[in-house]
């Protein structure tokens, strides 16, 4: 067990490693961090002298090690654009993107496997034809698409809900949290249910394929023959046995939630970390770019390391596998 | 549970601090957020306006862009190179310490050593203190615009700098941590600073002590930023908004349409134009008919450049492109720029046939092919611009192959070259006059001097640059009206650029708010009206 943490605890510094090159060079290729900041009009010498204190003229690979070196120490520096430390910048957006994607993956999950369920137990219904049909479609709307066309009915024409904004949050020590305000919660719906659109389709079509073959299993034959109804059958015997993979991939699908809610906050104006990166992006914020692109690594490989270590927890054989590797090795 | 209680305590704060909709509180919003509350740490016009509503300038823009008294009540020359300014008395701040001239002096030395202010305001050598309320600013030599150039630079209370630690600009790219006038001010202007949550929400409120007229009604204001423009649009019609800026041009009709708003608009202190390259021998990227590439630069042929001038049609571009929210421009000056001669702002008309006979007659019959470079952002549709000159130069048999790209790709071209002989940019005089035009986008460029900083095409003109140096020089108003005309005259003649429109700004707003438009894209608060 201790030889499979450390062989996966290698890979996901790998992954960082790797991460921190893209980063940097990302950074590198956007555009002109001095032409960003000076804008059109400095003299040469003002973009010379900056460029020397934000360390440009270094050769690359000198300058990416320093950058790595500020990395492991922590030290990830000032925002060029908001002009702030990026470390304020980051624990100020992080809680809006976090809850907005777990409110999308709760919504995913309460809607999406019940629907699955439905599907599987009767496949031959016509409106389970029609709602898979739709799965398709809420799969492939773009999500700008669908957050507008929100948008245009439940603010514009109907005034129920905010158009933008995060409403009141109630701030703690370091976090702020919209979940206990009318107006937070209010907020939340619509980014959120675009966040969680394809994700539900996602779930429901996983949750219909992995319970109609769980379905055609002996157990579930013997349960029917025992006279259970279709309820407990569908619900509490052959449901336990396909939450598995849908609560692997949820899990894993929830980096992809955070670091892909860059264009539904960009919608909702929502204030996140998505909001940030894009404005770092227009800005050739540099050292903003990089210290997303890591955070969010960082979230990814955590996940998949929790989710991993989870799976060898759960299935005895992996453990054996390394075992034996280590042993033969 | 201390630290719980507090949390509430000062979320409840915020709370009250925010409360929508108090009595005359204007909800306005923009495309992007204020960078900072610092007005000399940044030269981004957003921030700028919002900046104005807290600091007053030096000396005041009314809202048709003319200078007028603001924190200085008059102005004269005194000396070669040398301005005196009459500081106005009794002028306190918001923390209710009174103005000194001890104070404008420290703010102009403060913000001419921001690198993002050299080209205003480097030639400043020194601002003294003559009495209690007088200043001398000395230049480097003769600066008849220097007045002109004061409507950006904002007054800041020396002592409320130094007891917070920013007597100098704060140092961008320094490790560390926030300066304190990031979101903290301490001006005199019209408006007081509440609340600068950044990239969030910017709250302001009335300064009841404030020195001038106060026209408008408003209480309270609060700015937001909503990147999106649909979502920008429909909180303004859902009722979220009061007013917003920068207003789609596909969306003016629907909201001119919709019961209760209504759309204003300006112009704004810019104009489009095609540049070409004027000095290399050889362009670049541009190709015969063939796709060899040209061995020579077809745009140092007058001919060449008049061609262009002649095929693409400006009017066409405003009504098409930017239905109609723009005005065409035939001199490298627009309305609303000091030194603007209207009489000589009429475009070379639009005539296919001789532009192709100017074409064969420098050689190209059959035309050639070019690059052009569009930047995607910052102007209003540069892509459709872009495309619609594509279309009109192929009728005189020239092929342009767009580039388009993002700003800060754009920006590095032309700052880290400038590598372009053919693209299409905004140019405009920094502080609003033609002679900041002629200085930094049409002299030649030289370092030395400081001229043509944003000339990117090189353009040189040997007769323009003894006007323009003349000019810099030249006090006397009559005279520099004839400068003015004989400089904008030139560029027409040799044709600079492919001068093309004015773009206008516009807002979108409850029909039941008044507000003048500006040029500047500041909401100033202070004339705002409320029914």
């Amino acid at each position: 067990m201790f030889a499979f943490l450390l062989n996966r605890l290698a890979h996901a510094v790998l992954v960082l490693l790797v991460v921190s090159v893209l980063a940097f060079t990302l950074g590198n290729t956007v555009g002109d961090p001095v032409a960003s900041i000076l804008g059109l009009d400095a003299t040469p010498a003002d973009r010379a002298a900056l460029r020397t204190r934000l360390r440009l003229d270094e050769p690359v690979v000198v300058r990416y090690f320093l950058y790595l070196g500020d990395l492991l120490s922590g030290r990830l520096g000032n925002s060029y654009g908001a002009q702030r430390p990026i470390i304020d910048l980051l624990a100020e957006r992080i809680p809006a993107t976090v809850e907005l994607a777990l409110a999308a993956l709760v919504l995913s999950v309460v809607i999406g496997v019940p629907l699955g369920v439905f599907a599987a137990a009767h496949p031959e219904k016509r409106i389970v034809r029609f709602l898979m049909t739709s799965s398709v479609i809420g799969v492939s709307v773009p999500t700008f698409i669908l957050g507008i066309i929100l948008i245009f009915t439940f603010s514009l024409t109907l005034g129920w809900l905010p158009s933008f904004g995060r409403g009141e949050v109630v701030k703690f020590e370091y976090w702020s949290t919209g979940f206990l305000t009318a107006s937070g919660l209010k907020s939340l719906i619509m980014p959120a249910i675009c966040l969680a659109i394809g994700q539900i389709a996602l779930v429901a079509r996983l949750a219909r394929a992995e319970m109609m073959g769980v379905l055609r299993t002996d157990y579930i034959r013997f349960a029917r023959a025992r006279g259970l109804s279709d309820r407990a059958v569908n619900f509490s015997h052959a449901l336990r046995n396909t939450l598995i993979p849908i609560i692997t991939v949820s899990g894993i699908q929830l980096g992809y939630l955070v670091a892909f809610a860059v264009v539904v906050e960009q919608v909702f104006q929502w204030p996140g970390m998505g909001t940030l990166f894009l404005q770092a992006l227009s800005q050739t914020d540099i050292p903003l770019i990089s210290a997303f692109l890591m955070a969010a690594a960082l979230f990814f490989v955590s996940i998949n390391l929790v989710v991993d270590l989870l799976y060898a927890i759960a299935d005895p054989r992996l453990r054996i596998r390394t075992q034996m590797q280590g042993a033969g090795g | 549970m201390k630290k719980f209680l507090q949390g509430v305590a000062i979320c409840g704060a915020l709370a009250l601090a925010s409360l929508p909709v108090a009595a005359n509180t204007l909800r306005f919003g923009g495309t992007t957020p204020p960078l900072t509350m610092d007005p000399h740490s940044t030269n981004d016009f957003v921030t700028a306006a919002l900046v104005r509503q807290v600091y007053d300038s030096l000396v005041g823009l009314t809202n048709d862009m003319d200078i007028e008294p603001g924190i200085a009540t008059a102005w004269a020359p005194a000396g070669e190179n040398t301005w005196r300014f009459t500081i106005r008395e009794g002028v306190k701040f918001h923390d209710g310490s009174t103005l000194t001239a001890e104070d404008v002096a420290f703010s102009i030395m403060r913000q001419k050593e921001s690198a993002l202010y050299r080209a205003m305001y480097g030639q400043i050598r020194e601002a003294k203190v003559v009495d209690a309320k007088t200043v001398d600013v000395i230049s480097a030599g003769p600066d008849p615009i220097l007045p002109r150039k004061m409507v950006r630079l904002f007054v800041m209370s020396a002592a409320w700098a130094k007891a917070n630690n920013v007597e100098k600009v704060p140092d961008l790219g320094a490790q560390g941590t926030e300066a304190y006038s990031l979101r903290h001010a301490n001006g005199t202007g019209p408006m007081r600073l509440v609340l600068q949550e950044p990239a969030q929400r910017t709250t302001f409120e009335r300064n009841k002590a404030f020195w001038g007229p106060f026209n408008g009604n408003v209480e309270r204001a609060i700015y937001t930023p909503i990147t999106s423009a649909p979502t920008r649009v429909s909180a303004l019609l859902s009722n979220e908004l009061d007013l917003i800026t920068d207003v789609p041009l596909q969306d003016v009709e629907r909201i001119n349409g919709t019961q209760g708003y209504m759309v204003s608009s300006a112009p704004q202190q810019l104009f489009m134009q095609l540049e070409m390259d004027g000095t290399r021998d050889v362009a670049l990227d541009t190709w015969d008919k063939n796709g060899q590439p040209l061995q020579a630069n077809p745009f140092k042929d007058l001919r060449v450049r008049r061609a262009f001038a002649h095929a693409v049609d400006a009017k066409l571009i405003v009504d098409r492109v930017m239905r109609g929210q723009a005005f065409v421009v035939g001199t490298a000056a627009a309305a609303g720029f000091g030194g603007y001669q209207k009489d000589l702002d009429v475009r070379w008309p639009t005539d296919v046939e001789l532009a192709k006979k100017l074409l064969a007659e420098a050689g190209y019959p059959n035309g050639f092919i070019v690059q052009l470079n569009c930047p995607l952002q910052r102007y209003v549709n540069t892509e459709e611009i872009c495309r619609a000159t594509a279309s009109m130069l192929a009728r005189i048999g020239v092929e342009v192959r767009i580039k388009g790209m993002p700003w800060p790709e754009f920006a590095r071209m032309l700052v880290n070259g400038p590598s372009s002989s053919f693209h299409l940019i905004g140019a405009a005089g920094n502080s609003g006059d033609v002679q900041d035009t002629f200085t930094s986008v049409m002299a030649t460029r030289n370092r030395d001097k400081g001229l043509g900083g944003t000339n990117w095409a090189l353009w040189s003109n040997a007769e323009f640059d003894a006007v323009t140096a003349e000019l810099v020089g030249t006090f006397d108003p009559a005279k520099r009206t004839e400068l003015y005309r004989r400089g904008l005259t030139i560029g027409k003649e040799q044709v600079h650029a492919v001068y093309l429109h004015q773009p206008m700004l516009t807002w979108a707003m409850r029909r039941s708010i008044t507000v003048p438009a500006r040029a500047d894209s500041a909401v100033m608060l202070k004339d705002v009206t409320i029914k």
